[in-house]
């Protein structure tokens, strides 16, 4: 994926990001049913979207440099046993 | 409700602002997608907002069990403030004094002591969220007097969690002597009519008519 393509996907991140921390904070603020069962639920889930979207950009970043390191290290290259 | 100032809340939200910080920094600004930037957003998308959702998580079991909470679905103001009632002689106000678990009463009277007990009781309550907002949430009080009730008869085994039915002076008084069994068995009530009375003020379990009479 290109850097662009990257950049949108942590711009979205941040923004999941800052929705999740919003109704964890608002839960604390107000302990009523509905904030409380919002922040542990839909919050959990927003924040963990943009955990995991981060975290697929840095995995993706990472590959084309350990395909490299594989392949000079000539493992890539070794016949399956 | 009231904001409880208990440092896992402090934690959670100095956590979540620098997290918030690092976001808000990174859309505004939109540096240039750098190891250093990545370390950033390591720290706003993952440890922060991990941190307040840890913390946040502790606090929100824990307001849950409060009366506080359990008295904010106006269905169950009657039983709140009876129990916030320091004059009331009802048995569930009785439990609300202590400084161990009179906060709580509510929960610790009603939760689930079984295995997976905890589970069990968030997601019964949260049927009961549901059922509020689904069914009850305009539901008048004299109405919901009558509408609301256990689904299954209280257990006395919940009592014996505290009440362990050991204790010498208790075994000693001639009641609990002679309904011993049926007490630890569950076939006579503590909390009825002819024992320690009924728990709630105005709230009466769905019992035979004759139950009632014999209430002082
Ligand atoms: C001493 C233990 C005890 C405490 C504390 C307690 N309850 Fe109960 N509750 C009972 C028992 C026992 C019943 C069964 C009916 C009865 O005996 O009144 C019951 C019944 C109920 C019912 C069914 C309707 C009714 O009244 O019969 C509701 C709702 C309820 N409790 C809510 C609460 C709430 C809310 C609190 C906290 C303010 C609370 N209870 C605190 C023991 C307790
Ligand atoms: C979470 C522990 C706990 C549970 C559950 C519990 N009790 Fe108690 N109970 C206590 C404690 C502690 C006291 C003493 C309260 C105080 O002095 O403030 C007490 C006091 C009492 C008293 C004496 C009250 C008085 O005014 O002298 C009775 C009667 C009683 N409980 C009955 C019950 C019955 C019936 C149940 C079940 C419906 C029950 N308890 C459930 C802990 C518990």
């Amino acid at each position: 994926m290109t850097p662009a393509g990257h950049r949108r996907i942590l711009s979205h991140a941040c923004a999941w990001g800052l929705i999740s921390l919003g109704l964890m904070v608002w839960s604390l603020f107000d302990p009523r049913p509905l904030p409380v069962i919002g922040a542990m639920s839909i919050g959990q889930v927003f924040g963990t979207i943009s955990l995991a979207s981060f975290l697929y950009v840095v995995v993706s970043d990472l590959r084309p440099g350990l395909k490299k390191a594989l392949d000079e290290a000539g493992v890539s290259k070794r016949p399956l046993p | 409700m009231h904001f409880d100032h208990s440092p896992l809340t402090l934690l959670a939200l100095g956590c979540a602002a620098a997290s918030a910080i690092i976001l808000v920094g990174y859309l505004v600004l939109r540096p240039r997608l750098g190891a250093v930037t990545k370390v950033w957003l390591a720290f706003g998308l993952g440890v922060l907002p991990l941190v307040t959702a840890f913390a946040g998580n502790v606090q929100g079991f824990e307001a849950t069990k409060k009366r506080e909470f359990c008295g904010s679905c106006h269905v169950m103001i009657p039983h709140a403030s009876d129990s916030d009632d320091p004059a009331s002689t009802s048995l569930s106000s009785r439990h609300a004094r202590n400084k161990f678990f009179g906060e709580v009463n509510c929960y610790a009277c009603h939760a689930d002591y079984g295995m997976f007990g905890t589970v069990i009781t968030k997601l019964g309550g949260m049927r009961h969220v549901w059922l509020y907002y689904s069914e009850y949430r305009d539901t008048p009080l004299d109405e919901a007097k009558k509408a609301i009730h256990l689904l299954r008869p209280y257990p006395n085994d919940n009592c014996m969690q505290c009440h362990s039915t050991h204790a010498a002076l208790w075994d000693r008084q001639p009641d609990h002597k002679s309904s011993l069994e049926d007490v630890r068995a569950g076939r006579v009530s503590c909390a009825s009519a002819g024992c320690h009375g009924y728990a709630h003020p105005n709230f009466r379990p769905p019992e035979p008519a004759a139950h009632a009479e014999l209430r002082p």
